[in-house]
């Protein structure tokens, strides 16, 4: 009689919660874990200090920073039990049924509006300030594919705020390393203009964007965007009267990484997630 | 360009002074992107005519002195 191995996984795998959710199997792990390790080497290079969001951003900050004017539809929302619904949960009722309230907290949609957030009414000084920061992202989405696109997932993010010329060097320096960690692990990226998700494609500023790109993207052969930089000019400056030493509102920009996008272009180029790995490990020797 | 200028300080209550001619209004968020559809339809009553978002490039809005030359000169 054989004895299985406590290491390997049963058959059929991890099984999925539901659409856009996905349980990384030890593999994949692997490939998140280094290659998230690999794309910080872009916050080493920029001494960009790590630091963690919060996990919760309050429905009243993110209005401030014209989150639900743009995308109302993206939030997914922290909501809890009414008090009046514990009983009956308590007694085996179902909670699919049961009415939620808002707590006031949405989860993120992307891992720099908490760091933007935490520093409301400060000043960054005219040399700037940068953070490394990756969380979980949540976005409600029309349709979930693979690794693709995910109810939750990983974002990394090197965040600059400082001055306009400052923001312009810090995405130019992002999208430098972006390309040389896509050879290190021979992929082969394109760099194009990119709109964010907005609700209202007709409005005021999808139009202006659409003129004055703030977000370019670097996509996988099969059109999956895995990194951006977006300058977001003094908008947050501004809205969170962060300042720059005697410049004023802050200028601010983001190079950011789809962590398990990523792991999917890897696995795209190299055929398998182990021919991945390897291929990862390799590059990081 | 009065109107313009007016304009620009209404949304911009914390503006002091004049704005230059070559004051970058996009990058300085003077005109805000939220703001900017807006921006269109007050230039298109100054000029008289329409603006095609398609023949238009973003320098054109640049600044107050390109606005002028690329969207008003013939009204003057």
């Amino acid at each position: 009689m054989s004895t299985r191995s406590t290491t390997a996984l049963p058959d059929g795998g991890l099984k999925s919660p539901g659409a856009g959710l996905i349980t990384l199997d030890p593999v994949r792990t692997a490939l998140l874990r280094g290659l998230d390790e690999l794309l910080t080497g872009l916050a080493a290079r920029l001494s960009a200090p790590e630091v963690v969001g919060p996990p919760l951003l309050s429905v009243e900050g993110l209005t401030r920073l014209d989150f639900f004017r743009n995308f109302p539809h993206l939030g997914v929302s922290a909501g809890h039990f009414a008090p009046d619904a514990l009983d009956g949960l308590a007694g085996g009722e179902a909670p699919g049924e049961l009415p939620l309230r808002p707590t006031g907290y949405l989860l993120p949609s992307a891992t720099c509006y908490g760091l933007l957030l935490s520093l409301e009414g400060r000043d960054v000084g005219e040399e700037g300030l940068r953070l490394s920061a990756a969380g979980r992202c949540f976005r409600n989405e029309t349709h979930y594919d693979g690794l693709r696109r995910l109810w939750g997932f990983h974002m990394r993010e090197v965040l600059y705020l400082g001055t306009k010329q400052g923001s312009v060097e810090h995405l130019e320096r992002g999208a430098e390393f972006i390309l040389e960690a896509a050879a290190l692990l021979g992929l082969e990226l394109t760099r194009s203009v990119a709109d964010d998700p907005f609700y209202d494609k007709g409005g005021s500023r999808a139009r202006l964007m659409a003129l004055d790109p703030v977000k370019h993207e670097f996509c996988a052969p099969d059109g999956t965007a895995i990194a951006s930089v977006n300058r977001h000019r003094n908008f947050f400056g501004e809205r969170l009267d962060i300042r720059a030493g005697s410049e004023g509102p802050a200028y601010s920009a983001c190079v950011a990484f789809g962590i398990e996008r990523w792991i999917h272009a890897m696995i795209l180029a190299h055929g398998t997630p182990e021919q991945a790995l390897d291929r990862l490990r390799a590059a990081r020797v | 360009m009065e109107r313009i200028a007016e304009w620009l300080h209404e949304k911009n209550p914390g503006l002091d002074g004049p704005i230059a001619h070559d004051e970058d209004l996009i990058e300085a968020r003077l005109i805000d992107s939220m703001d900017f559809l807006e921006f269109i339809d007050l230039l298109e009553e100054l000029s008289g005519s329409s603006i095609d978002l398609q023949e238009v490039t973003i320098d054109d809005f640049r600044t107050l002195g390109r606005v002028q030359e690329r969207f008003l000169s013939a009204a003057g």
